[in-house]
């Protein structure tokens, strides 16, 4: 079961799954690598809470797989040693205190009661370790999901949204909590439907949309795929536009040329000055050129857009 | 299995539930024992025979069997909370077989579905006794009888609780669950019984099953009389407890082969 190190690999292969006639993933393959935070990326309704529960056999794909070290979850010898998922922003009995809820899936998992101490203490929790749940806030609600995922002391994790709902002072804790458990050869998975809340955790991503991946790669490839754009003024604009559509310079070419409104053209793909020397060569007048640096969340945000909602 | 027997003993002691359920027992077993012994059973309307005679006490001692519709309700209630506040989903994840869950979850509430019925019926036993004494009345029936009685009182009370819980599994949704199991003791069966030809089948319907487990068969004897001669004999106590295992059983593994494969979302 051991990959590198101990570490073990989350995969997904061709996964896909049909509720009815929705297609709620589909053709999903993807990697998730020990020692590091993977985030699990796009917009709600993605497909993303979908594909963990494939993962964890709770939901029953309609084809394809996904293990765990090689195996698939049902077919783990100690699973909730080996995996360990919060899925849901509240699952506790409203009558049980924190501690108890602990207890039963310590007991379920065959660990000594002292890990329900143990992981109390690890998220902080005892301030409010013995009152029902039924009154938890949901940064109490998280972290006692949270708990409750590391009562087998697993090697993956996998979260679902666990970010959401928490306060900024919340998200910084849990970035540093999730980098910790990275940082000992875990294999993490963090789904989010905000970039910027996982954005400084994560060091690899994978994005879908509408069930299917459209990105997946480390953040700095992420990033380099935020391409620079340039807003051109020119009175000459419509002829501009046909040279920088039409024309190379020094071997390269504007990926994209769109008319914003009457004299002013949006270019990717060139430079400042590039664009400014085809233009001289081609006597026409430029009046402004402005460098529009995409940010990560507008490529995350252009990514996971639906185009068909977009021709709008 | 032992972990999850454990795991599922602590989920049902650190709730209130079983505070619920003591206050239940003692409400329909000592309490209401109690109050209809010192009522007199020969002061009903219409008046049932007295204390003094057999027929007074086990009539008595009948009106407990009308009460197993609350450790129906209790074991149906603590399957369908796990899906209610979605702890189902850690449950799964700690348990991935699911039937296993299950399984603990039906030994468990047998256990406790004993220890239900045991306070039922000696709380009754002692409020029996105790008005008794109370209103100077000998009963009509020896203290070895009235305890062997009480004794198949407590066991249809833990068979209740553990169809409870297989009805649970298979229905999952509380409120129908409960309309379900509660619905049907008090309304289809008796629907059913007025249907001739199925009332043939009524000593393996639940309520012929209890009635044959507990000795009480007010009911069957009603029927045999509207039915007019064609008395269906009620089966053996332990056939009648066997029955109601059986309903158990076949709620708990159509629960496995159906509502517990499916996906949990």
């Amino acid at each position: 079961m051991s990959g590198d190190g101990g570490g073990v690999r989350v995969e997904v292969r061709d996964l896909t799954k049909r509720f009815g006639s929705v297609t709620a993933v589909n053709g999903l393959s993807f990697t998730v690598e020990p020692g590091v935070v993977t985030g699990f990326l796009g917009p709600n309704g993605a497909g993303k809470t979908t594909t963990m529960r494939m993962i964890l056999g709770l939901v029953t794909p309609t084809s394809g797989t996904a293990t765990i070290g090689g195996r698939p979850y049902a077919d783990l010898p100690h699973p909730s040693r080996t995996v360990g998922a919060v899925l849901d922003s509240s699952s506790f009995h409203p009558g049980h205190v924190a501690r108890d809820h602990l207890a039963v899936y310590c007991r379920m998992g065959g660990y000594p009661l002292d890990r329900v101490d143990e992981v109390i203490h690890q998220l902080g929790i005892g301030e409010f370790a013995d009152r029902r749940t039924r009154g938890f806030s949901t940064g109490m609600r998280q972290r006692l999901n949270l708990a409750t995922a590391l009562l087998g002391d697993a090697r993956v994790l996998l979260l679902d949204e666990p970010s959401n709902g928490l306060d900024p002072e919340g998200i910084a804790w849990l970035r540093s909590f999730l980098k910790g458990l990275a940082d000992q050869g875990r294999t993490v998975l963090v789904s989010s439907h905000v970039l910027s809340e996982v954005e400084q955790v994560v060091d690899e991503v994978v994005v879908v949309r509408r069930g299917e991946l459209v990105a997946s790669g480390t953040m700095a490839e992420l990033s380099s795929a935020a391409t620079a754009a340039v807003v051109v003024r020119s009175p000459d604009d419509e002829r501009l536009a046909e040279t920088l559509r039409a024309e190379s310079v020094q071997g390269t070419r504007a990926t994209s040329v769109e008319r914003l409104e009457a004299g002013t053209i949006r270019v990717e793909g060139l430079t400042t000055a590039q664009i400014a020397d085809l233009a001289a060569d081609h006597r026409l007048r430029v009046h402004e050129l402005t460098p529009e640096r995409s940010t990560l969340e507008q490529v995350f945000l252009r990514l996971t857009s639906d185009p068909r909602e977009s021709v709008r | 299995m032992n972990r999850l027997i454990s795991a599922e003993a602590t989920r049902l002691l650190s709730s209130r539930l079983w505070l619920g359920a003591l206050i239940g027992a003692l409400v329909c077993g000592g309490a209401l024992i109690g109050g209809l012994t010192l009522l007199g059973p020969e002061n009903f309307d219409p008046p049932m025979p007295g204390l003094d005679t057999e027929e007074g006490v086990r009539g008595l001692l009948g009106m407990l069997s009308f009460t197993v519709f609350v450790p129906a309700a209790l074991g149906t209630l603590a399957v369908t909370s796990e899906y209610r506040h979605r702890t189902i989903s850690f449950t799964f994840l700690f348990e991935p077989r699911r039937w296993r869950v299950l399984v603990a979850k039906l030994i468990t509430f047998a256990v406790a579905g004993l220890c239900y019925g045991a306070i039922v019926a000696g709380t009754a036993g002692a409020a029996l006794y105790g008005g008794a004494a109370a209103r100077d009345i000998t009963l009509g029936l020896p203290g070895a009888t009235v305890a062997e009685l009480l004794v198949r009182v407590a066991l249809a009370m833990a068979a209740f609780m553990v169809i409870g819980v297989g009805f649970g599994a298979l229905i999952r949704n509380q409120i129908a669950a409960l309309a379900a199991v509660v619905g049907y003791l008090y309304m289809v069966e008796l629907v059913l019984l007025a249907v001739p030809g199925i009332n043939a089948a009524y000593p393996y319907l639940p309520g012929g099953a209890t009635a044959s487990l507990t000795g009480f068969t007010y009911l069957a004897d009603a029927i045999a009389e509207q039915t007019s001669g064609s008395s269906s004999t009620l089966l053996s106590a332990p056939l009648g407890a066997l029955v109601l295992a059986g309903y158990a059983i076949v709620a708990a593994a159509l629960a496995v082969a159906v509502p517990l494969r499916r996906d949990v979302t």
